[in-house]
Parts: C-alpha cells; structure tokens; sequence
C-alpha cells in the first residue's frame, strides 16, 4: 500500500470551519461554548473533545501590510511521535495509514503525552464512571482511522470545499505542494512547506504563508533525547529484568517443589 | 553438586520453563496488533440522500441514520453541486434532528402574554389561517387610481431554500394570484 498522507494548504483555506464541525460530527465530540476573545476564533486552541481548530492570526508583515492568516491546527501525527515516546503504558501506537492513535482501554490518563506532545495537541478528557467516579483519557485526533480502514478520507478533508485539506498518496500530494508553493510564494515570500525532519517528517504536512512561529509552531523540532532513552531502552530493559525477574521466582518456585519430592521420595539423598 | 534428574521431574522442569516464556511472551510483545481503532460508525447503515435546508446553493448531503437516531451527515459526493463538499453551517445538519434545543410542537404566545405554551397542529393552522383571511379581508385593495389592482399590501411571504421548483409554483399560485400578496420574497435572494 503507498503511503497516503493529509496536506493542509493554509493559503486556500477560507475560513469556514467545516473541518471543525465536521470532525465533531464523525466522533460525536461534545460542544465546548466559549465566550468571545476578541477574535473569530472559537476556541483558543485545540482540546480533548475538540480535536481540530481553525486558528485566525492576525498578523503584521514586514512591509507593513496586515494578513489575515488562518491555519487548520489538528494532530500532525508525527513520524517519530514524542506522545508515543512518552507514553508508559504503550496506550500510543503508529497504524498502518501512519497516523498516531490512543488505545483508550490502555490510556491511565498519566498525562505524560499532554506535557510530551511537540505540537500541544493532546489533551485530557474527564470522563465518568457509572458509579460516578471520575477518570481521565488522553485525547486528540486519530485522523478518522476508521474510515481510513474503509476507504474513506477523514471527515475533515470530506468536508474542505477549498482543496485546503487533501487526503492522497504521499507522492502526488509532495508534488502537489511544491507547485503550490511556487504559486504563492509571489504573494507570500515567507511560506514554505512544513514537514519536519527531526521528528522525521510528519502524516499531515502544511503549506504555511508564513514561518511556521508565526503560526506558533516549532522551527525545527525534535524528540527530546530524554525521552528517546527513556522509552527506546529504558523501558525495554527494565521489562527483560521484570521477566528475568518472573522467570528467576517461578524457576525457584519450581525447583524448590522438585526439591521437596526428591526429599519425600529418596529419603534425603539429594545432600552430597 | 550432582543433578539426579528423574523422568517425572524433567517434565515438570521444562513444563515450568515453557509457562516461563508463555508469560514473558504474553506480557512483553507489545508491537502486536496493539493499534486497534474504534468501531465503524455507518457500518451497516444506508445513507439518505437529501437537500441542505440552509442556503440557496442546494448542497447535498447524505444522512446516515438508525431506526431512531441520526449517526453521521456528510457531503453527498455524487451531488453536481457540491461534490461532496460542504460548509460549516451544512456540516451541522445532524443537529437538526439531534439538538435537544430542536422545537417539536407548535407554539403559541397569546397577545399580550409573556410567555410560549405548546399547542395542537388543529389549533396553530387554525389560527394561522383565521389571521391570514382576516388581515387579507380587512386590508385588500381592489382598485386604485382607477386600476383594478387586487392585492395585499399587509402580508409578506418568505420562501427558504429548501424549497424545491413545485413548491414554489405552488406558493406563488397561493400567495400571489390566490391571495393577492405582492411582497413575495425568496431567501435566495437575500
């Protein structure tokens, strides 16, 4: 299967927010009301029951002129993913389409992929039991696996009626963002395309209008080190040792039972 | 330190030894079909084709729905018009049948009172068209300047979009040649 990843190009997007509503609509996401800040934008930024944001950013350019600039903020389900690293429980897995999803029944709501996250997409939902009790899940885009699984394209590309949000083969959709980037570097000189290499590249690549921390996103961003060793080795080791661990108990567990019958039977030969 | 091994313990050793790697097997593959997504949602279910109610473009949507619920609403990508596409506003159709906000039963405020109160079909029609024939008598026009002109200067009528070409013949028979209306207004237009 080739590879097919999201593309979203900032410099057609409207503005419309259908991405938005229509990623509630496929995952039965709850409202979030918000009270107004000043701006078109809903919400402040993406949370666990709002997993895709359109951002309205005002901004100054260097020659003076105002640009509106918007961007479809959402997961970018990243190649090497520091939710992934930094998740204890393995609850964060890469799927065959490349997207990053939370296995919700492994998640223990630790939050260590909230503060791990490079792009601050990930985000705690507090649920409740039925005796009440309350418990908390990671949340945050899965870019519709479900219907990636059936052929389909995620919600939000389904509904961008600009060609902003492109859902296809990898290739086709580089090519397509090189020459779209040469279109509208005349009105924009600043834009580029946005898939970083040091979290090798990510499934869901922007054509920005601008630098990307104009749109507050990290220049150049990695997998802390830390969290590499932490999850890439540490981890690992220490469960060989919880097995040798396991194996040393049941062994000695084993042998001592062995020791008790050769005794019964052999009348205390097993001495030297 | 001299092993006698017996048959019947050997057995057991390396009965011991296989549970051993059972569970380190078991608890430690973690690569394995562990990305398991959730369930297809419209598995199953056959999409309606319909008309978004909202604006004059005419999208068309398909509704995925159960006996007693709608699950999921998208772009109708075998409609001309939209391609599959859709806007913010049409992507919110569900919530028409879904919103608990979603009015269910006519309503009525009295003159006067400050408040709505939930009545029967028989009653609303009743009363609408009790109101309409009235203001029409009281306010038509026959002639004037020496004209036969034949109209209502007091009633407005607004068509929405979801309306379909029969439908707004038959309006306009009814509004304008049946009741003399002249302010006949589409939200098309607006």
């Amino acid at each position: 299967m080739a590879d097919y990843i999201k593309f979203v190009d900032v410099t057609k997007c409207d503005g419309c927010r259908a991405c938005m509503v229509a990623c509630k609509n496929w995952n039965d996401l709850p409202e979030e009301p918000q009270d107004f800040s000043g701006s078109y934008q809903s919400h402040e930024k993406v949370t666990a029951n709002t997993w895709n944001v359109l951002t309205f950013n005002e901004h100054q350019r260097s020659d003076g002129n105002f640009e509106w600039l918007f961007r479809h903020q959402s997961c970018l389900h990243c190649v090497e993913a520091a939710c992934e690293k930094a998740c204890p429980e393995d609850a964060i897995s890469h799927t065959k389409f490349g997207s990053v999803v939370i296995d919700a029944d492994k998640c223990v709501g630790c939050g260590y992929c909230v503060q791990g996250c490079t792009f601050d997409v990930v985000e705690l939902a507090t649920y409740k039991d039925k005796y009440g009790k309350e418990y908390r899940k990671a949340q945050k885009c899965d870019l519709c696996t479900s219907r990636l699984e059936e052929g389909l394209k995620p919600a939000c590309v389904t509904a961008c009626h600009t060609d902003c949000l492109i859902y296809d083969e990898k290739d086709t959709v580089l090519a397509e963002a090189e020459k779209r980037l040469a279109v509208v570097k005349e009105r924009f000189p600043n834009a580029n395309i946005y898939n970083p290499q040091g979290i090798k590249g990510t499934t869901s690549v922007y054509l920005l209008a601008d630098k990307p921390s104009v749109y507050g996103l990290p220049e150049n961003p990695k997998v802390p080190l830390s969290q590499i060793v932490w999850k890439d080795y540490a981890q690992p080791l220490g469960k060989a040792l919880f097995g040798v661990t396991t194996m040393a108990v049941v062994g000695a567990v084993i042998s001592t039972a062995i020791n008790k019958e050769k005794g019964g039977h052999e009348g205390g030969q097993d001495h030297e | 330190m001299e092993m006698n091994v017996t048959r019947r313990q050997f057995l057991k050793l390396s009965g011991a030894v296989a549970a051993t790697l059972a569970v380190v097997e078991l608890g430690f593959d973690e690569k394995k079909a562990r990305a398991e997504s959730s369930d297809f949602k419209i598995a199953k279910l056959k999409p309606t084709p319909t008309i978004c109610p909202y604006c004059a473009v005419g999208c068309g949507i398909l509704v995925y729905s159960t006996e007693d619920d709608v699950v999921y609403t998208e772009g109708d990508p075998d409609h001309p018009i939209n391609e599959g596409k859709l806007c913010s506003k049409g992507t919110t159709v569900r919530q028409v049948y879904t919103s608990e906000k979603r009015v269910t039963k006519p309503r009525y405020r009295a003159p006067g009172s400050d408040k709505w109160e939930e009545v029967d079909w028989d009653f609303a029609l009743d009363k609408v068209a009790k109101n309409i024939i009235e203001t029409r008598d009281r306010t038509f026009i026959q002639k004037e300047n020496g004209i036969t002109v034949n109209r209502t200067d007091s009633i407005a009528y607004l068509g929405g979009a979801a309306l379909d070409n029969e439908e707004c013949h038959l309006l306009q028979k009814l509004f304008r040649a049946g009741l003399g209306l002249t302010y006949i207004e589409h939200q098309a237009r607006i």
